[in-house]
């Protein structure tokens, strides 16, 4: 799974940007040659015009309402300050204890908000 | 005894601390008043604009409506919104009480019994692309005895900063402490 340059991907590569090129020059052909010339050459059921310019529209308006999107969804999935959501989960209320094993590191767990606020403001003297 | 501290955003804000007994203790916070400057620019701007309007539509009931609704507006967010003092009693062996009060001069009350209290916390949590940290009280869970059922906020609107909240902190933990230490009456 490494990213180094192998034959296969060349050709993908090459495929996709003759690939595009094609797709570009269409786009611009069907959007820049009159209808009638299209309609002699016996295409006449290619989609309105209107779309040559109507997409990109579409896209670009996409595009930013993405951003102010991903904004709003962002905060509204934010746990509010009165939920338990903020102190605890699934996992934390079914953790095991595991055993304490002498001169070992102690297992990972999540330590309960109480202790931690004992720990931190106050002072053992 | 009273002490100054700040509010998340910078606003000046004063802590009193009260000790009724030994068992019983009371703060106090009180946020600042509602300023003149703020006042009158709101409401000049708001006139400006329902001025501007009325040029534009050639119409005098938009001006009285813009009287009537900065009146309003202003009762309301005096009687809603703006929160002067927001006060915990912490009674040991009984329950906490919180209270705030408006600038209208209205209170409301919670009480919480000290059964269903289960620990009085500070927590950090995002709020609006800021992570504050804000006082809470844990709510104990009927079933299960060490679990959370309910989280209470403390001083919302005033929000103060981590150096109050841990005088706050402290000193409800000394009352807190004791009903661990005589178990005895229920």
């Amino acid at each position: 799974n490494s990213p180094a340059p192998l034959p296969e991907r060349a050709i993908y590569g090459f495929a996709l940007f003759l690939g595009s090129w094609f797709g570009f020059i269409l786009y611009l052909i069907w959007a820049y040659v009159p209808e009638t010339w299209l309609f002699s050459l016996g295409l006449t059921y290619w989609p309105q015009k209107y779309w040559a310019v109507a997409l990109p529209a579409y896209l670009l308006v996409a595009i930013g309402i993405g951003y102010i999107l991903l904004f709003g969804i962002n905060m509204m999935s934010t746990a509010p300050l009165n939920s338990t959501d903020t102190i605890t989960d699934n996992y934390a209320k079914k953790q095991q204890q595991k055993k304490f094993q002498e001169d070992a590191i102690p297992a990972l767990r999540d330590i309960p908000i109480s202790e931690v606020n004992r720990m931190f403001f106050l002072p053992e003297k | 005894e009273e002490r100054w501290y700040r509010s998340a955003s910078g606003a000046p804000l004063a802590l009193r601390r009260r000790q009724h007994s030994a068992s019983c203790r009371e703060l106090a916070l009180r946020c600042p008043r509602l300023r003149l400057r703020s006042l009158s620019a709101a409401t000049s701007a708001a006139w400006l604009a329902a001025y501007g309007l009325f040029l534009l539509t050639e119409n005098s009931t938009v001006l009285s409506a813009a009287i009537i609704i900065t009146m309003i507006g202003l009762i309301m967010y005096l009687h809603f919104v703006k929160i002067d003092q927001e006060s915990l009693l912490v009674m040991g062996s009984l329950g906490i009480q919180v209270t705030s009060s408006y600038a209208s001069g209205k209170e409301s009350t919670t009480f919480i019994e000290m059964s269903q209290v289960q620990d009085v916390v500070i927590n950090e949590a995002i709020h609006m692309q800021k992570v504050i940290y804000y006082l809470c009280i844990l709510l104990q869970d009927p079933g299960n005895p060490q679990g959370v059922s309910e989280v209470v906020p403390l001083f919302q609107s005033s929000k103060p900063r981590l150096d109050c909240l841990i005088e706050v902190y402290k000193s409800c933990q000394e009352i807190l402490e004791q009903r661990k230490m005589a178990p005895q009456s229920s």
